[in-house]
């Protein structure tokens, strides 16, 4: 089979490799490792059928038995046991098959779910911030699961369904030749119509699936916005734009149930049972069979219900597997960009780093995040990176361990692109502290030595001190073995950042990225995680992107960023002198036109005059 | 799974009685398509009545040598049948489907519409997932339940009518027939029990899996940037694992349905033709009737396995439906009352504010309660001029959310009064009120559309321009410029593409657009970056300047600019004025001042850096 084209930032050993072409073939790849259970569905499925089969010959030796003359009781009896005995042997079978394909479901739902974990962590950071996570969570669950039900009750019912086509066809001609004729026509006939019946439901399934989503989307949005809509009186609004997705969800609806209400093969089967009753009593008629046989053959007859209605289900379950699988493998087969590059460049990193015209735009079509940006910082150096959101502080910082790629110009570290590094090296020796700093839900020690799983116990709480985390860890009941998270406490904003400060003393890593955009609530707190990230800033190179003025104010280089391109760079006495828009934010401080207390609140100052005229311009002259 | 299925404060017990006269009431329209639906069922009864008659006829045939025609016309009849039958089926399907998306879809515009003008506290105690669960899947599992139901009622029609033919053909048949019924339901009944409990552990381990899915791909940046893939890998794998046993357990136990029943429907088939046979040799019934008993059983053995395993649908159903009644019930706190009207008529339509309000806002010994045990504010008095703004500061609990709560009506109060104009606040029409309100909260809601859109939410008549006008007041357009397409910005669900700060901007430009009266503002806690405070900042300077303002503060800047700060304790004002004075005083403004804004200022901490990195 192929290997896949497809770059990964991490991979695993395995023995099994899946063909990702295709659904199809993707789901067979899967099947084709279990081949001994298929087996054991193919065996179970026939014996089954054929177990069920039997039934009616037995039953037309009965009448056979009960219409001779004189009646033979004892051959009565002696069919009775054998329906008991193939009864047995049949649930047994059946039973056999069901196990198999139960295996073989759970066993592809594992290994689809394993491969489809393994493919998202190893897919690089601009993918997973192009998706969204209740995208990948939906394929993750629920399109894993349908693959499973693809396999059992899917396809399980459709092999088990098939041998119940099968033995019509056989048992009919060996009653008499001309027996096969009926059940032939069905199958037939079957084939087509449940070919039509699939075609015109996939869309009208699509469908119901979409509107359903859209009410929902809809429906939720009001809801979670509810302060809002009431807050501008517009429950009139919100009502009737839910009545439309309601509408809308009707049609669908209804359109669903009137393609299931025209299922042919039901027809088809009914018309069946008439020809055949009329085939084996003409037959009869003729002397060429028996009463018994007039009874085997219509029962045998019989078990076409089966097919009939099982298809209704197991079709549409099969197609929305592979519906399911398409889109896994979608996500799977997504591009990314980077590799391992495993044997790159991977000495000790000093910290210098360089940008030079380095650009990069997020999409094909969007506009740079970055311009032609060039700095050049030195080894241990604070930089500062301020500019407004949109300006690309955080796409900067992320040009350097590589979570994304330059488009165009370079970024060096130590001298070295870092494209030219060793993944692992690079990102081993710079760490990164996140806006929203994410914690595991496991313990607070955990959490904290998360990039070195050796660290003691000694080492984490020296960590934790340095980052002003103990004291408050310990004001937690089981201090270090606090869980965080959904099962266990909720931490501040604040309490997670020194967490994840902590952590960064750990690593040690000579560059060290803060995106810190959450502010204290109260000046205790924040006098506290200013020590902490002052005292983790020394000794590397730092890149702050801060809303703190006074961090701002004291870092050795100040970068300010304006759609992308640096349009201010220097220090803070520097940057008071030659720049505008940094003036704009230190000087606006003390010199704020204030409201005059004197002033009456009915007299506004100059600027809303502007205001007074706005009622001119909502009347549109 | 269970997602929902928790009971609320607000579920009440329906007796069965209610429950069945309030659906009665949703298909009470339709009598016509019910009478019409039930005719075709009928239908389809006699038909599957008839069909096996004729078969077991033809075996009677057999035995008197008939003639070809009367053979032909036999199979012909049936095939009639055949088709009228499916015919019937496919109107009774296509009406079905129709009369149940109207009865769901009613139900569920009465429950949003219900939902949608409960009072906030009502919000603020339940969870909008668990809210929305109950307008969408309960709603849905209560339509599956019907057709379930339908389906049910029509097998058992047919049944019943079968069971009294057979009767009147061959008794002691029929009783070791229905024999076999009990045996049947309890089989179903066992196996359900046994079922729900591998079930239940079964979604357990999923649930187990997701939420390490979940964990994954929301740190894996983290895991990156620390090379920790490996190790997260090997937990997943773990348990996957488990998950799988666990299923493949569950899956064992269901595998057994099928082949258990099919054994004991070849038991019972092999009992009929034991006891039929000797019948039939006994002369006691004919070979045809004999027949009909043994393709009778498959007709009987279906909806009595039905009924077993379709119960705790059913029971399922019933309570979903429970659910959404009690949505709908949940009785609001907040009743307006008419204006001249002394005595209180709960939800009239009140009168509406005949112009644009001044904005005065008086508080007259004004008593509030979220709760028995939580007495927030007690005979509270405030006013606030026209015109004039006002920072509410203090620590959380102090009731500055509360005052804000009452003036936007969201809550009941229980004693004293708010005067609105002078005029008595539970005497507006609560729309023309809320018109005039212009109200951002802490994290403000964006609707998935526009910026444009987003700004005129409330004021849907203004047009692009003049949208355009709005927004490049603030900051000379700035703002609007930094987004990547402007004002046709698409600001994804609840805003998720713009930053906490461009979210606030947007927000403010929607009270800017709408031009309240009064203006109320709970300040976000989160920063936001220097450049974009500075325009929040101008967005509500002009805001201030428009209208009566009410702030819960968090900025320096914003304590800075308004007219009068009110400190607030338990409850209590116990500081008013602006914040030079305030802070002059040296009370308990400036022990606030201390503990919430000092860092605020640029100079905070400048000595630590400069000692540290001396």
């Amino acid at each position: 089979m192929p290997p896949s084209s497809v770059t990964s930032e991490f991979s695993v050993e395995r023995q099994w490799r899946s063909d990702r072409r295709s659904p199809g073939r993707w789901v067979f790849s899967h099947l084709w490792r279990y081949k001994v259970y298929i087996l054991g569905i193919l065996i179970g499925a026939l014996g089954n059928a054929g177990g069920a089969a039997v039934m009616p010959l037995l039953v037309g030796q009965a009448f056979n038995a009960v219409v001779a003359q004189p009646p033979d009781t004892a051959a009565l009896g002696l069919v009775v046991v054998l329906i008991v005995l193939s009864q047995i042997v049949r649930a047994v079978l059946q039973l056999g098959r069901n196990f198999s394909s139960e295996i073989i479901g759970q066993r592809i739902e594992r290994d689809a779910r394993d491969e489809l974990y393994t493919s998202l962590i190893g897919k690089s950071m601009s993918f997973h911030d192009r998706q969204s996570i209740g995208d990948i969570m939906a394929r993750a669950t629920n399109d894993v699961r349908e693959v499973n039900l693809l396999m059992n009750p899917g396809v399980n019912l459709v092999v088990g369904s098939a041998a119940f086509l099968l033995f019509p066809l056989v048992i009919g001609p060996r009653i008499h030749p001309q027996l096969v004729a009926v059940p032939l026509f069905y199958v037939a006939a079957y084939a087509v119509a449940v070919a039509y019946y699939l075609r015109k439901l996939a869309p009208a399934t699509e469908r119901v699936r979409r509107a359903f989503g859209q009410m929902n989307a809809t429906l939720a949005e009001s809801i979670e916005g509810i302060e809002t809509v009431k807050g501008a009186a517009q429950e009139n609004r919100e009502i009737a734009r839910f009545r439309g997705v309601v509408d809308a969800w009707r049609a669908a609806a209804v359109g669903q149930g009137d393609v299931e209400s025209l299922y042919l093969p039901s027809l088809i089967f009914g018309m069946t049972m008439a020809l055949g009753l009329l085939h084996s009593l003409l037959l009869y008629h003729a002397g060429a069979i028996s009463v018994g046989d007039v009874v085997a053959y219509n029962g045998v007859l019989m078990f076409l219900q089966f097919p009939t209605f099982a298809t209704q289900f197991a079709y549409p379950q099969v197609s929305s597997g592979l519906a399911s699988a398409r889109r896994i493998l979608e996500l799977m087969n997504a591009e990314t960009s980077l590799d391992e590059n495993k044997g790159g460049y991977a000495g000790a990193m000093r910290g210098d780093v360089t940008f030079d015209r380095v650009t990069f735009r997020y999409g094909e079509d969007e506009r740079p995040a970055l311009q032609d940006v060039t700095i050049s910082v030195k080894a241990g150096q604070t930089v500062a990176i301020v500019g407004q959101t949109g300006a690309g502080k955080s796409t900067l910082t992320k040009m350097i361990n590589r979570i994304y790629d330059v488009d165009a110009g370079c970024v060096c570290v130590d001298g070295v692109d870092v494209r030219d590094w060793d993944l692992d090296a690079l990102r081993r020796q710079i760490s990164t502290i996140e806006q929203d700093v994410f914690l595991f839900s496991r313990t607070i020690a955990e959490n904290i030595k998360f990039g070195c799983p050796d660290a003691t116990q000694a080492e984490i709480e020296q960590a934790a001190k340095a980052a002003q985390a103990h004291e408050f860890i310990l004001s937690f009941k089981d201090g270090y073995n606090t869980i965080v998270g959904e099962r266990g406490v909720t931490l501040s904003g604040g309490q997670r950042q020194r967490i994840a400060i902590a952590r960064a003393f750990l690593a040690d890593p000579r560059i060290l990225i803060l995106d810190d955009s959450t502010s204290a609530i109260d000046s205790a707190t924040e006098d506290l995680i200013q020590r902490a990230m002052f005292r983790v800033a020394q000794g590397r190179t730092t890149f702050l992107i801060t809303h703190r003025l006074s961090q701002i104010r004291w870092a050795d280089l100040i970068v300010v960023l304006k759609q992308g391109r640096v349009v201010a760079c220097g220090s803070h006495e520097e940057l008071m002198r030659t720049s505008k828009d940094y003036r704009a934010i230190f000087a606006g401080d003390d010199e704020r036109p204030k409201k005059s207390a004197s002033l009456s609140p009915l007299s506004p100052p100059d600027w809303p005059r502007e205001a007074r005229r706005m009622p001119e311009v909502e009347r549109g002259e | 799974m269970f997602m929902g299925l928790a009971a609320e404060k607000y579920d009440r017990q329906y007796s069965d009685r209610q429950l069945l006269r309030r659906m009665a009431a949703y298909f009470a329209p339709y009598r016509g398509r019910l009478i019409r639906l039930a005719c075709i069922i009928l239908s389809i009864t006699a038909i599957g009545l008839v069909s096996p008659l004729l078969i077991a006829r033809g075996i009677d045939l057999v035995g008197a040598q008939p003639h070809v025609g009367a053979i032909v016309a036999l199979c012909a009849g049936l095939l009639a049948l055949s088709v009228i039958n499916w015919v019937c089926n496919l109107a009774r399907r296509r009406m079905t489907v129709r009369l149940i998306a109207d009865v769901i879809g009613q139900m569920r515009n009465d429950a949003f519409r219900a939902t949608i003008h409960h009072d906030m506290a009502f919000f603020d105690e339940f969870q909008s997932g668990k809210v929305i669960a109950r307008i969408t899947n309960d709603t849905q599992e209560l339509s599956q339940v019907t057709v379930l139901i339908s389906d049910l009622i029509s097998q058992f029609t047919i049944l019943i009518v079968l069971v009294g033919v057979l009767l009147t053909i061959s008794w002691p048949l029929t009783l070791a027939l229905l024999a076999m019924a009990p045996v049947v339901v309890f089989f179903g009944w066992a196996f359900r029990r046994v079922a729900r409990m591998v079930t239940r552990s079964g979604f357990r381990a999923i649930a187990e899996v997701n939420s390490a899915i979940q964990e994954a791909v929301a740190g894996i940046r983290v895991a990156k940037t620390f090379r920790q893939e490996q190790a997260i890998y090997d937990r997943f794998k773990q348990i996957n694992r488990r998950s799988y046993e666990v299923n493949l357990r569950r899956g064992f136990v269901l595998s057994n349905v099928f082949p258990t029943l099919n054994a004991m429907a070849g038991l019972g088939t092999a009992v009929m033709t034991y006891v039929g046979g000797l019948a039939a040799i006994g002369g006691t019934v004919s070979v045809g009737a004999w027949y009909l008993f043994i393709i009778s059983l498959e007709q009987f053995w279906f909806p009595m396995t039905n009924i077993a395993s379709f119960w705790s649908q059913i029971q399922g159903g019933l309570s979903a439906c429970e659910r959404i009644f009690a949505l709908i019930d949940a009785e609001s706190s907040v009743t307006q009352i008419q204006a001249d009207a002394s005595d209180h008529v709960p939800n009239a339509r009140s009168s509406a504010p005949h112009s644009r309000l001044k904005g005065e806002i008086e508080f007259k010994g004004v008593h509030f309660r979220y709760n028995e045990q939580q007495q927030v504010l007690r005979d509270f008095s405030l006013r606030i001029a026209p015109g004039e703004s006002v920072a509410l500061v203090g620590h959380t609990g102090a009731g500055k959310s509360s005052i804000i709560k009452l003036i936007t009506r969201f809550y009941e109060f229980q004693g004293g009064q708010i005067l609105i104009d002078g005029r008595d606040i539970r005497t507006f029409d609560l729309t023309e009120y809320r018109r005039q309100l212009g109200l951002v909260s802490q994290s403000p809601f964006l609707f998935n559309d526009t910026v444009m859109n987003n700004i005129r939410y409330a004021r849907p008549d203004l047009s692009d321009d003049m949208v355009e006008a709005v927004a490049r007041r603030i900051g000379d357009g700035e703002w609007v410029a930094a987004l990547p397409n402007g004002l046709w910005t698409q600001v994804g669900e609840r805003g998720q593409h713009l930053s906490m700060g461009q979210r606030q901007l947007v927000a403010l430009a929607r009270v800017l657009a709408q031009r309240p009266a009064i203006f109320i503002l709970d300040e976000a806690t989160a920063s936001v970056d220097p450049f974009t405070e500075k325009q929040i900042q101008a967005a509500l300077n002009l805001i201030l300047a428009d209208s009566t303002s009410i702030l819960i503060a968090h900025r320096l800047s914003t304590v800075k600019s308004v007219d009068r700060i009110i400190v607030l304790d338990r409850g209590r004002i116990i500081e008013e004025g602006d914040h030079a004075t305030l802070m002059l005083r040296g009370g308990h403004y400036a022990t606030l001042y201390d503990t919430y804004f000092r860092h605020q200022s640029a100079d905070f901490n400048a000595g630590m850096y400069q000692k540290l990195k001396a």
